[in-house]
């Protein structure tokens, strides 16, 4: 596989399209695809989605995505950029839908967004958000400690005390914007969809 | 308070965007003329989202909307919605994978709600946004279908409360009777809006110039406001509209 080829795992949810547009943009090779064997092999990949948690963990499994990623991480030290219910799904678990598993590459579960104090905030939580990210994350060089990113969501990742880096953003809680796990990573934003400063942090994940 | 959106709508039918006033269309030009004039696809745009509906009055092509739908959102870095005649899980489904990360719905809300609730199932709450398009009469504010062609039995208030029962994440509201008038929002809507709304409220329909957004941004009722008006923002109009509502006050994300 060549060199700057990009896989975007298509799990039939999501706009695969843009994301694979951003990544041609920036000078990138993108293969859409659902081959179990691109998705394995690959060095680079990227996990898109919008949707419920429920149904495409469900996919995910029967179509055995979830070992062909396994795989590609660890035999292959692949790097992962989940992307929106991408970043959702490599959390512990979602209560979207009911409880369901999800890929557990992170520790962290996912929660219907809640508003912690009397004022009421509506859901989703769509438009541009202030994100402050730890200054060691990778995929944020480049940018301001605190830049705004394009959120559509109405669940979150619950920030846990463990041994990820976080980037934070506010809507009724404080929620999980980004994640850092080793070759692992999440936006809860959309890269692909906050111009500027989107195409930055696809572009640093991609350089890694 | 959250950080607010400028939106702008795109009317297509048949390979040409179109201007429209109090919902009769008129051509204005094809791709070719949007890049030159709008120029989506370049990186940076002054808008925090695109809405592109197939307002076709003949039988739509599906295909061809979605393939001139991808050409229009190549390098465009920014989310898009876009709908029109949405009557099918598949049909939504080819949107989204032409660019779209959300789908609108309009007629189905009332005449096929059980396709709103499995897209919902499939797509989630946070990628559907129900159009409403009313009609302004004895004080009354009806919602319509079909283009506006037919009223629905349903006052604003009342298909609100059907959107509440379906998976919508926005509400994307019209009013007719201002609708490309450039005349300002119908801010009066606003009142007929259940108190607390707790899905975000995009309004358009009267947007002649940046005041008018400013007016519209500003009320704690509204998270959006779009505009259709292809004619009034060319060139660095939509830039120019987003600087002067930051300076008046109104939070916006700052692209610049």
């Amino acid at each position: 596989m060549a060199d700057r080829a990009v896989v975007i795992v298509d799990y039939g949810m999501g706009n695969l399209w843009s994301v694979a547009s951003a990544v041609k943009h920036l000078g990138f090779e993108p293969i859409v695809s659902s081959d179990l064997e691109s998705i394995s092999t690959a060095d680079t990949l990227i996990l898109p989605g919008v949707g419920s948690f429920n149904r495409a963990m469900q996919t995910i499994r029967s179509s055995e995505i979830d070992k062909a990623i396994g795989e590609a991480l660890h035999a292959n030290e692949a790097k992962l950029l989940g992307i929106c219910l991408g970043m959702q799904l490599l959390g512990r678990s979602s209560m979207e839908d009911g409880f369901s598993d999800g890929l557990g590459l992170v520790d962290n579960e996912v929660k219907k967004i809640t508003s912690v104090s009397d004022q009421q905030v509506k859901i989703p939580n769509i438009g541009f958000r202030e994100v402050q990210a730890d200054e060691e994350m990778k995929i944020f060089g480049g940018l301001e400690t605190r830049s705004q990113f394009y959120f559509v969501h109405s669940f979150c990742m619950q920030i846990l005390d463990d041994r990820s880096k976080y980037a934070i953003a506010h809507h009724g809680q404080t929620f999980v914007a980004a994640i850092e796990s080793g070759r692992v990573f999440g936006t809860q934003f959309h890269p692909e969809k906050s111009q500027k400063n989107g195409l930055k942090v696809l572009q640093n994940f991609l350089n890694l | 308070m959250t950080t607010k959106r400028l939106i702008f709508t795109l009317l297509y039918d048949s390979g040409s965007f179109m201007l429209s006033r109090n919902f009769r269309l008129q051509r204005v030009g094809n791709l070719k003329w949007l890049e030159e004039n709008y120029g989506f696809g370049k990186v940076g745009s002054a808008i925090d989202e695109l809405i592109v509906l197939d307002v076709s009055r003949q039988p739509r092509n599906i295909e061809r909307f979605c393939e001139d739908l991808k050409l229009l959102t190549l390098d465009c870095f920014a989310p898009i919605a876009a709908g029109g005649g949405v009557r099918s899980v598949d049909h939504a489904r080819l949107l989204l994978r032409s660019g779209a990360d959300k789908v609108v719905v309009n007629t189905a809300i009332y005449d096929q709600p059980e396709l709103v609730e499995n897209l919902g199932k499939e797509f989630g709450a946070q990628c559907l946004v129900a159009s409403i398009d009313c009609e302004h009469n004895n004080g009354m504010f009806v919602a319509t279908k079909k283009n506006s062609f037919e009223l629905t039995n349903h006052t604003l208030a009342d298909s609100i409360k059907i959107c509440a029962r379906l998976p919508i994440g926005e509400i994307y509201l019209n009013s007719i009777a201002r609708d490309g008038t450039g005349n300002g929002l119908h801010l009066e809507i606003l009142d007929h809006l259940p108190a607390n709304l707790t899905t975000p409220l995009i309004l358009m329909g009267g947007v002649g110039n940046s005041k008018h957004i400013v007016e519209g941004l500003r009320d704690s009722r509204v998270d959006a406001v779009a505009t259709a008006n292809l004619l009034n923002f060319m060139g660095d109009g939509l830039s120019r509209a987003r600087r002067n509502a930051i300076n008046e006050g109104i939070d916006l994300a700052n692209f610049d």
